[in-house]
């Protein structure tokens, strides 16, 4: 009767000053809602980050450092040290320990996408998120010279379909004043989504690369020296160059000595990595980063709970009348001291529901934005434990606070007699 | 500080004692001076008038009698139980059950409506909810009714309501499970001189329906009469 009576007491007393706490509540739900939303976004960009490669061992590129070569042939972000040359990829074909290759090479864009040239070992051998294969959601790879293969979110963003012509220009960046506008290429393929950067790129054959920049050796079109779709027939398109090389290897126990080997190939100075291994440092550099985020929203949730204590106890001197009727009619100083800790629950309650629904309504909208510009992929799921406990330790904290206020009230109504002292 | 007795307060045998106070004394600390008050006996069902300036510890008295503070000497019976031995919970205990207590101002829990607020005591004492044949609500719009606070105000916020209407449903308050004893620190004190009179005569007469004593604390004199008993605390103005 005394419990059901005090969270009565509270919730109307709640209401009452629902003016005043509605903002410390706003404040509190807010730092809950950074709370929660960085750690969601940790275990999701984890996830993200180690599935957008897999089955891969080895990344081979011009001499570089081992986060570089990944992020510029995996994440597509920053640009090739270097190129490395066709006949290095020929000598790669010869290694017998090699499997499989998949040639890469980088350079142009469309509208902001990332131009990919590569043979059909890519969609052969290419694996991301746990040894899933690419899948093709319409059409075919790319079989003639001017066939373009499009990431699921380049097409869905761009609205194209097959069949589509559409302009590759040069370099990279979203607008591009170089187009190579003499050579169209045609949508044959349209890709399943992965939720990595694989569908952020459009995929070309490297003959389709080299074509495209027949007439621009000097980084600029050369009127009447670029080819026409036409002029491309039967012509040999041998590229010179190539970005990297993915290589699968038949025995795995193998692949740091073909590293080791490459590492010291004689034709020209070459960085093979494992994927694995460049993506655990990638992550160790974020963690750190990560973690210090982390740090930091708990402080300003802890900051934000001091804020609601501080009201609370600004508002018990408000409260003085109250409290006097509430003893002189019975009410132990221990029913008075429950009502501020009810009070503070339940708004940290609140907050934490508010936040709750807030994660879900910005993950929800910003998903697809994420992944349309980083490639990562933010789906909105249920919470996992880490998430949940997280959660429950803001009411828990709030009332571990909320006895400060708690004690002061409850000591004071003790020692006080009838009335509110005020005589 | 003395303090004299004004009439005698009677003993009848017969009948148990609401209150009955022996060599009570109280100080706030150590090093001040204690405050001591009259001997008094009042039988059950009868009114006591106590008055006295501002100053002599009207207040004190009356926490002291509500169980709210310590006595530093002396003893306090109240219905045979005497409570400066019970502990603090049992001593809160004893005021849900048995006392209604009406103050000067500000008698009313602000966020609760005008008939919550007469029910409290129900909610905090089975025994008054007992007593009121566990029905509160009904008990609580028959003394509203009885104190004349209009039917469309009982669900309002109590601070929507006149002063003279919140003094009314404070008494309802204390009214309510028919507690054996009510302490009203000044209640009129913020009434005009109708108010005032209409104010005693309605808290009175509803409290010798449930045969129950009032001790009713004024600077105001001229509202002795209306009481069985009178004492005076303090020095009796020259």
């Amino acid at each position: 009767m005394k419990a059901r009576l005090a969270i009565s007491l509270a919730s109307a007393s709640l209401w009452h000053r629902r003016k005043v706490l509605a903002l410390v509540c706003l404040t509190l739900t807010l730092s809950v809602t950074l709370l929660l939303g960085i750690q969601y976004l940790r275990t999701e960009v984890k996830q993200s980050f180690t599935s957008t490669i897999s089955d891969t061992d080895l990344i081979i590129g011009a001499r570089s450092g081992q986060l570089n070569l990944l992020l510029y042939t995996v994440f597509h972000i920053g640009d090739a040290t270097n190129n490395i040359r066709w006949s290095t990829f020929q000598d790669l074909k010869e290694d017998s320990r090699i499997d499989w290759l998949i040639p890469i090479s980088l350079g142009d864009s469309y509208k902001g996408f990332r131009v990919v040239g590569t043979d059909q070992g890519f969609g052969k051998h290419f694996r991301f998120g746990r040894g899933q294969p690419l899948t093709l959601a319409s059409g075919q790879w790319f079989d003639g010279v001017f066939d373009v293969v499009l990431g699921a979110g380049v097409a869905k963003q761009l609205n194209h379909a097959l069949d589509d012509k559409i302009i590759l220009s040069h370099g990279g960046g979203r607008t591009s004043f170089s187009n190579h506008t003499n050579t169209p290429f045609t949508v044959t393929g349209i890709l399943d989504a992965t939720g990595t950067p694989v569908d952020q790129a459009v995929y070309i054959s490297l003959q389709g690369m080299e074509a495209i920049h027949v007439g621009w050796e000097s980084g600029i079109a050369i009127p009447g020296r670029t080819l026409t779709p036409e002029q491309a027939e039967g012509r040999d398109f041998t590229p010179g160059n190539i970005t990297a090389v993915f290589a699968g290897l038949d025995r795995k126990i193998l692949t740091f000595r073909v590293q080791r080997d490459l590492n010291q190939y004689s034709g020209e100075p070459l960085s093979a990595v494992l994927p694995g291994v460049a993506l655990s440092e990638l992550w160790r550099l974020m963690s750190q980063f990560e973690r210090a985020l982390f740090a930091i929203t708990g402080f300003v949730v802890i900051t934000s709970l001091i804020g609601l204590v501080a009201v609370l106890l600004t508002l018990q001197t408000q409260r003085a009348h109250e409290i006097a009727i509430l003893r002189a009619t019975g009410a132990s100083p221990g029913l008075i001291a429950s009502l501020y800790l009810i009070e503070c629950l339940a708004l940290a309650v609140v907050a934490c529901l508010a936040a709750l629904a807030f994660s879900a309504l910005a993950v929800s909208m910003l998903g697809p934005w994420l992944l349309t510009n980083y490639g990562i992929q933010i789906p909105l799921r249920a919470l996992n434990l880490d998430e949940w406990a997280l959660l429950i330790s803001v009411p828990l904290a709030a009332v571990v606070v909320a006895l400060i206020p708690a004690f002061s009230a409850w000591r004071q109504s003790r020692s006080q007699g009838l009335g509110s002292g005020a005589e | 500080m003395n303090s004299q007795s004004e009439s005698s307060v009677q003993i009848s045998a017969d009948r148990s004692a609401a209150i009955e106070v022996k060599d009570l004394s109280f100080r706030w600390d150590k090093h001040q001076p204690a405050l001591t008050f009259p001997d008094l006996y009042l039988p059950q069902g009868e009114h006591l008038f106590l008055h006295g300036a501002s100053g002599t510890g009207k207040s004190t008295f009356l926490s002291l009698l509500a169980g709210m503070l310590s006595p530093a000497s002396g003893t306090i019976t109240m219905l045979g139980t005497a409570i400066q031995k019970l502990g603090a919970g049992k001593r809160d205990r004893f005021r849900a059950d048995h006392i209604g207590v009406i103050f000067q101002q500000f008698n009313l829990v602000p966020y609760l409506t005008a008939e919550a607020n007469v029910t409290l005591p129900c909610r905090l004492s089975r025994m008054r909810n007992i007593s009121t044949g566990q029905n509160s609500a009904a008990a609580a719009e028959r003394l509203l009714t009885a104190l004349a606070i209009p039917e469309s105000h009982w669900q309002r916020k109590v601070t929507q309501l006149s002063i003279g209407q919140q003094q009314r449903i404070a008494a309802a308050r204390a009214l309510i499970g028919s507690p054996e004893i009510i302490l009203a620190d000044e209640p009129t004190s913020a009434l005009d001189s109708d108010n005032r009179d209409r104010f005693i005569d309605l808290l009175l007469t509803l409290a010798e329906e449930s045969n129950t004593s009032v001790l009713f604390v004024s600077h105001d004199r001229s509202l002795a009469q209306r009481f069985h008993h009178q004492i005076q605390l303090g020095e009796v103005p020259a």
